[in-house]
């Protein structure tokens, strides 16, 4: 198990490489918005209470400290095992989300006659990033469980959020319409593969 | 809370049910399971015979949704402590043993019916988990006491 780590951390690394790179070719563009994080989207129809990401509540670390300091050994194990499971469900939805989105986009780019290959390219990298990152992720999490990998975790979360952040003002600027699935899609996390 | 967004006819609605019957309620908790327990489970409307008089059914039923809604997502948002604190002041709200309750409702899963019809699928599942480790929680923390109880 610990032999597959290096080619983790390589991955991560590039990934690290690919964030940075579309951050900054969407950040240096001309008139672009900034970067925010998801959980900071203008509250949904009908939403009674501030939509904040359901990856925060998942990876609060304020449960595992109360979990570790009050509850005993055998209630520790069935937390991460529960964490577990919460953990993957959101990052392959964040996948089949995005999936979701980049799959509407393609199509509606091959009808397009105002095809901006540069912006196109960026996007490809920025989706394929958080596609590799979600992978890299669920298989991280498999192997060693959220609480363990929890550092890991917790920064390749912003990682995540921040690329998902760029991939939708990358998508907003290219292709509105697919932008507002997009929102649909993750503020009620209904988009269907 | 924001009000931008919702119908501007249920606000009325909204206020006299926080007002008159939420508002006399302990805690999340015990909100969730009454607004639940009003819930038609066949045809998933509610129903509230005040506010039906002083409303309509389909006004009551939505603002009944809609305050079902707001306070399960406060209970998912709320860290693994407030709710297993939440689940505490319910149980002791009901005239039941907390020994019993907890067992119940750990083998016939009662919570799941808590859920609103229209919620994330995700947030239904951080739900589910989280009550499910709070009344683990709640549990160990009876064992003691339930073993004085016997051998008393």
């Amino acid at each position: 198990m610990s032999q597959l780590l290096p080619y983790f951390g390589l991955g991560l690394l590039l990934l690290t490489a690919l964030v940075l790179w579309a951050r900054q070719s969407l950040t240096t563009r001309k008139g672009s918005v900034e970067l925010s994080m998801p959980s900071e989207r203008p509250s949904g129809v009908g939403s009674a209470t501030p939509p904040r990401d359901l990856g925060e509540r998942i990876f609060d670390p304020h449960d595992w400290d109360f979990v570790r300091h009050e509850t005993t050994s055998e209630i520790q194990r069935m937390f991460q095992r529960e964490r577990t499971v919460l953990t993957i469900s959101w990052l392959r939805r964040t996948r089949r989300q995005v999936s979701f989105v980049m799959h509407t986009h393609a199509a509606g780019v091959r009808r397009s006659k105002n095809l901006q290959p540069a912006m196109e390219l960026k996007l490809l990298f920025s989706y394929l990033s958080l596609v590799m990152l979600c992978d890299i992720l669920i298989g991280l999490i498999w192997l060693r469980g959220p609480v363990r990998t929890r550092r890991i975790i917790e920064q390749t979360f912003h990682w995540t959020a921040r690329l998902r952040a760029a991939f939708e003002q990358l998508i907003a600027i290219v292709d509105p319409g697919s932008h507002k699935a997009l929102e649909t899609g993750f503020n009620q996390g209904t988009a269907q593969s | 809370m924001s009000y931008t967004s919702r119908n501007i006819d249920l606000e009325p609605a909204i206020t006299d049910l926080r007002n008159r019957t939420l508002a006399r309620l302990p805690g999340d908790f015990s909100r969730l399971v009454y607004l639940a327990s009003s819930r038609d489970l066949n045809t998933g409307r509610y129903s509230h015979d005040g506010l039906t008089f002083h409303f309509s059914e389909t006004v009551a039923s939505k603002a009944m949704a809609l305050c079902h809604r707001e306070i399960f997502e406060r209970l998912v948002y709320a860290s693994l402590e407030a709710l297993i604190e939440e689940l505490r002041n319910y149980i002791s709200s009901t005239n039941e043993r907390p020994a019993e309750f907890l067992k119940s409702w750990k083998h016939l899963g009662s919570y799941r019916v808590t859920i609103p019809s229209e919620c994330d699928e995700l947030e239904a599942e951080v739900f589910l988990s989280n009550v499910k480790m709070a009344l683990a929680i709640l549990q160990t923390c009876q064992k003691p006491v339930s073993q004085d109880g016997q051998s008393a």
